[in-house]
């Protein structure tokens, strides 16, 4: 079978694995592709998708895997989700990540570069950022308000 | 807590219409896997007899039937679920699968859940010397594979 999935994919750690899947479905919106527990129910792994992005949601599986819950709320990666479906509303999105128990560290503010952003922490303490493009702005828009050169490079 | 194999797929159709493609029309988009093939005539064409209490077959190239599993709900448009059994199984040695179909939009989650093989010991033929976790995932990826192909027929 083809592999659909996208070449770049995020592995999380967390010590509760199905709890945060429930947590990143209810909050997010993320939905579970594959999961594949053992006898014992533990996660051996699963996948989630949301619009075309997948992450991999595991345990602690190795003395080097560690959820932020596990070394006093520090880590070395963000994942950020880019919502980019016309029917989403991030200030909407962030009231439902509230609501399912994340932790608002960052509310929704409109930046220079035309995105609206906010920035929340899982039950578990992963940061994740969440933006959305609400105004197409040029480069010469992002120099005049920071100074900094931009250099976009054509893909 | 059992073992547990669950896979989903979101497909281009209304709950009612994936019930019907998924049942009526399982001979056209199964995709048999030779390493979990149901028998030693495998792989023949697979077929939902009746409904609740009726029965999901392998009509096999030789004429017989082999009865896969038992069905135990059948709700069109919402929910499925039947009893999955190799030949090689004894008795006592069944698995279950459950077929959820939910409205998302316009679109159908279709979500399988493929639970029980922690009755079927490692060292059983079913599981061809694989450590648990590469069957459990040898296994969904089958799945994915066979949720795909029922999508494309959609």
């Amino acid at each position: 079978m083809a592999d659909t999935r996208p070449a770049l994919m995020s592995a999380l750690c967390y010590r509760d694995p199905r709890a945060a899947l429930a947590f990143l479905e209810a909050a997010f919106g993320f939905e579970t592709v594959l999961l594949l527990e053992d006898a014992e129910g533990n996660v051996g792994h699963s996948e989630m998708r949301f619009g075309s992005g997948v992450i991999m949601v595991g345990s602690e599986w190795t003395a080097e895997h560690k959820s932020p819950a596990s070394i006093e709320g520090l880590m070395t990666q963000t994942v950020h989700i880019q919502l980019q479906s016309p029917d989403d509303d991030i200030d909407a999105h962030c009231e439902r990540a509230r609501a399912a128990g994340a932790r608002i560290i960052a509310e929704p503010e409109t930046q220079f570069y035309g995105d609206r952003t906010y920035r929340c922490k899982d039950p578990e303490g992963h940061i994740w950022t969440v933006g959305q493009t609400i105004e197409e702005t040029p480069p010469e828009a992002w120099e005049a308000a920071t100074g900094l050169k931009t250099t976009v490079h054509k893909i | 807590m059992a073992s547990r194999v669950l896979v989903s797929l979101r497909v281009r159709a209304a709950p009612d219409r994936a019930f019907e493609v998924f049942t009526r029309d399982i001979g056209l988009w199964w995709k048999p896997n030779s390493l979990f093939a149901f028998t030693p005539n495998s792989p023949g064409t697979m077929a939902f007899e009746g409904e609740a209490g009726g029965r999901l077959v392998e009509r096999l190239d030789n004429g017989k039937r082999f009865e896969i599993g038992r069905i135990s709900d059948w709700r069109p448009g919402r929910f499925l679920a039947f009893d999955w059994r190799q030949a090689t199984f004894s008795p006592e040695q069944s698995t279950r699968v459950e077929v959820s179909f939910e409205a998302v939009g316009d679109e159908t989650r279709v979500t399988v859940t493929h639970t029980g093989w922690d009755q079927v010991p490692a060292d059983h033929v079913a599981r061809h010397g694989f450590p648990d976790t590469v069957f459990l995932r040898r296994h969904g990826e089958w799945w994915q594979g066979l949720l795909a192909a029922f999508g494309k027929i959609l």
